[in-house]
């Protein structure tokens, strides 16, 4: 159960990214987030691992006040909270395995790691996870010899490494065409459904979020602006999230 | 609006008239001035005497000593008289089937005209005219060369260039060039071929130590990896405040381990059962430690292994080398002595085992300091969590106090040590009282849980001092070097070194900013600590450029170390200044020779490396 309470993030430059911004995700739902560009989805789901230092409010996770923890303990929330990126966020110029296996650091001796030596465990992992994204060929390759739906895929792989509880997609699929995108959909439904894993995802297009959502909440200007079933959201709702002048194009 | 600048409109252009005029007016002013300050005299270049002077330059210049030539000569000897008598004679000999005549055979003054004619010699031979000035140490000087036409005569006018009255009669040579054969290289070609080595090979060493040297700075140096780190003030200070304590534990324990090493190898087989020992039980101890720590990953305890390995680990590890240290000099002593032609290998031995003896205090000390800072940072932090309110700004002030009031004691202390003041007290404890006193009483103002950039304070120190660094040239950086450790390549090298940490720290340092953020946050958020996140992250991603910029470094030191020589500092650079000074116009021609081929041929090896790298 993840609890966001009264969540505001000022930036530096005084941009308000989010405003008092409440609600819950309870265990194994597929949340998914929508809203203009630089409503504050990405802010919101990167305070959630601390990626991004929240200016003030809580955030509560399985008992654990994940808003206000710091070194050792912070690391070791983190490692039970998968991310993907809609860049993917590959290290280039390392192999597929390595970056997949850069999903166990939390676990993992730092000195053994830094050498370069894992666990034969999580090796064997590391080919299963790419095996269940269907590309375990691509272990040796390096990660920017990979096209853009394969690129996906390992950045689910590393997540997966980290057996995380809830995994977080900021726009997973906005780099990617219709057929990779409900492909790459279907992995995240899969990890919910299958795994029991607690997923929020961010996405642009309503379609996607009817289709895999269990439920949906909306930001504008930092503000919560709907949090309810996914079918809710009609022509008139959209235009509150998305201002009078849109069109709704999927 | 529209109105106003209309009305606006003819005083902009009046003034934009007198702008332009403004800056026409000042450039001319700044470029006369600039023409005075930089003497522009087209008439010295144009002076006959100065054109005459260049030219026999250049044609030197022109010829390099690159061979050396065996020749096979006769000679013939006519004597010369000065002054001259008061009726002018012709001096004549005959040797060898040959005949000459030297009219007249006397000089009074440098501006008579000597002939001397020859018949008798092959076809087309040639050679050289000398004067022996009088006295036994006088050396010959060439005064003219011959070449005889196809029926062996000829006939050459010169002067002398110099009158040496003497009673006795000089000698005039006439050297006949037999026969020439090449002998290979000439004695500079050969200096420089072996100063040429020494050059790139120093320029070698500067760039590899300043590249490993500079990566750990330049990550200190990129904003974007120091910027993320903060800590509050009571860690900051307690950090200060144990940072000398750990130096001097460390710094203490270093010569605790040097002074017990050296009693170890007293006795030279306790010393090399020693530090085989402490080899194989690191070997052993790390095996474990990787092993278990593998099969613990799993649990969250600290396990008693994951203490005594680590600390065994660094304690066998710097046991090894102290008892190296001390076992190095008689046993790299030995190797230079018995290997021969190899024996650099030996004292490359003893040059590591002064280092490790020298620099473990050091090493020591710095390591104590860091371990200090984080330990004192940590528990620092651990304040705040603790207290709040009125305490913890009370305690955040006294910490404060003492934090500055060390730092403050500490740089008197350097001042000390640089001016040797009459009452140290007045630079050191009263100073550091009074500061850390009011910056202490500060400090009771600053919100106590409020992060200070001390990650960016540091970038900052760190880059400023890279910059002053590098705004220093090697040039001068060589003076000083030369100074502290003699003239020779040594000195050359060093300044070179610390040349290329600035830059290469700053170049590095940019790569890093630069590097994509994305796989950085990713990794992060895997629960990476810093360390793996640097290591995962951010090292793919620099590895290319930094060995890219490590070869055009060592590129840039060769060029450099030519003119680092000319301060001393060892290199094609000193022996090319020497020849200059000395005239040897041939010789140093061979000199910029070499160095022009051998930074044509870094420039096109690096560019090369470069292209495949990036």
């Amino acid at each position: 159960m993840l609890q966001i309470k009264n969540l505001t993030k000022i930036y530096d430059d005084g941009t308000v990214a989010l405003k008092d911004v409440s609600f819950e995700v309870a265990d194994g739902e597929l949340l998914t987030i929508i809203g203009l560009s630089g409503s504050g989805k990405s802010t919101l789901l990167r305070c959630i691992n601390r990626l991004i230092e929240p200016t003030s409010g809580e955030i509560w996770w399985n008992g654990v006040k994940v808003s206000h923890v710091s070194g050792e303990e912070l690391r070791r929330v983190r490692r039970k909270i998968g991310m993907i990126f809609q860049h993917f966020n590959l290290v280039d110029r390392s192999s597929v395995l390595t970056n997949v296996l850069s999903g166990r650091l939390g676990y993992v001796n730092p000195i053994a790691s830094i050498l370069g030596r894992f666990p034969k465990e999580d090796v064997e992992r590391a080919y299963a996870n790419l095996r269940r994204v269907g590309i375990p060929d691509k272990a040796n390759n390096r990660a920017d010899e990979l096209s853009g739906g394969q690129r996906q895929r390992v950045g689910i792989a590393r997540a997966l490494m980290q057996e995380p509880d809830l995994m977080l997609a900021d726009e997973p699929v906005a780099s990617l065409d219709p057929a990779l995108a409900h492909s790459i959909m279907r992995y995240l439904q899969q990890i919910n459904r299958d795994d029991g894993i607690t997923v929020m995802c961010s996405l642009h297009f309503l379609d996607l979020v009817q289709q895999y959502g269990t439920r949906a909440i909306a930001l504008n200007e930092g503000r919560l602006v709907y949090d309810g079933l996914p079918s809710g959201i009609d022509d008139e709702r959209f235009k509150e999230i998305y201002g009078q002048e849109a069109e709704r194009i999927g | 609006m529209k109105g106003s600048r209309k009305k606006n409109h003819p005083q902009s252009a009046l003034r934009r008239t007198l702008r332009n005029i403004a800056v026409v007016v000042g450039v001319f002013l700044l470029y006369a001035y600039g023409v005075q300050v930089t003497n522009i005299d087209l008439r010295a270049p144009l002076d006959p005497v100065r054109q005459d002077t260049l030219l026999d330059r250049l044609r030197r210049f022109g010829r390099p000593d690159l061979l050396t030539y065996e020749t096979e000569t006769q000679s013939l000897n006519l004597s010369l008289r000065s002054p001259c008598p008061e009726e002018l004679r012709q001096g004549q000999i005959s040797g060898f089937g040959r005949s000459l005549s030297l009219t007249p055979n006397c000089t009074t003054t440098t501006q008579d005209m000597l002939t001397l004619a020859g018949e008798g010699f092959p076809p087309n031979a040639r050679g050289i005219i000398r004067w022996h000035p009088p006295g036994d140490t006088a050396v010959a000087r060439q005064v003219s060369s011959f070449r005889a036409g196809s029926d062996g005569r000829f006939s050459v006018n010169f002067t002398m260039p110099d009158v040496r009255v003497a009673d006795e009669p000089q000698r005039i040579e006439v050297e006949e060039i037999l026969g020439q054969d090449m002998a290979g290289l000439s004695n500079a070609s050969r200096v420089t071929v072996n100063r040429i080595i020494e050059t790139i090979l120093m320029a070698l060493m500067a760039s590899t130590l300043g590249t490993i040297i500079a990566v750990p700075v330049s990550f200190i140096a990129a904003r974007n990896l120091m910027a993320r780190s903060g800590a509050t003030l009571a860690g900051l200070m307690t950090a200060l405040a144990f940072l000398p304590i750990g130096g001097w534990l460390g710094r203490q324990l270093g010569l605790a381990l040097t002074s017990g090493a050296e009693q170890l190898s007293a006795q030279p087989m306790v010393g090399v059962g020693g530090l085989l020992a402490a080899v194989a039980l690191f070997w052993f101890v790390g095996r474990l430690y990787v092993a278990t720590q593998i099969a613990d990953a799993a649990s969250k305890k600290r396990s008693v292994a994951s203490i005594w390995q680590p600390v065994s680990l660094a304690a066998l590890a710097l046991l090894a080398l102290a008892l190296f240290g001390q076992l190095g000099l008689p046993f790299g002593a030995w190797l230079r002595d018995s290997l021969g032609w190899f024996g650099f290998f030996g004292g490359l031995i003893v040059t590591l085992a002064d280092i490790a003896r020298i620099m473990l205090p050091g090493i020591l000390m710095f390591i104590g300091a860091l371990i200090a800072i984080s330990l004192g940072s940590r528990y620092g932090e651990e304040i705040n969590f603790n207290v709040t309110g009125t305490t913890a700004r009370l305690i955040t002030g006294a910490i404060t106090a003492v934090g500055v009031g060390f730092t403050v004691y500490g740089f008197g202390l350097f001042l000390n040590w640089l001016y040797q003041f009459e009452n140290l007290a007045n630079w050191t404890t009263y100073p550091a009282l009074i500061i850390g006193g009011a910056t202490g009483l500060l400090a009771t103002l600053v919100e106590p849980r409020r992060e200070m950039p001390a990650g960016l304070a540091i970038y900052y120190l760190m880059r400023g001092t890279l910059n002053t660094l590098r705004s220093i040239e090697p040039l001068v950086l060589g003076f000083v070097f030369v100074v502290w450790v003699g003239i020779g390549p040594f000195a050359g090298m060093l300044a070179l070194m610390v040349h290329s940490i600035a830059d290469l720290g700053k170049l590095f340092s940019e790569q890093v900013e630069n590097i994509a953020e994305g796989p950085l946050e990713a990794v992060t958020a895997t629960g990476a600590n810093r360390v793996q996140t640097i290591v995962f992250a951010v090292i793919p991603q620099i590895i290319p450029p930094f060995i890219a910029f490590s070869f055009y470094r060592w590129d840039i030191n060769v060029r450099m170390s030519t003119l680092i020589g000319f301060v001393g500092g060892g290199g094609i650079g000193l022996v090319l200044q020497q020849n200059i000074n000395l005239l040897l116009y041939r010789q140093a021609s061979v000199m910029i020779i070499a160095i022009a081929i051998t930074v044509a041929i870094l420039d096109y090896v690096s560019s090369e490396l470069r292209n495949r790298l990036i």
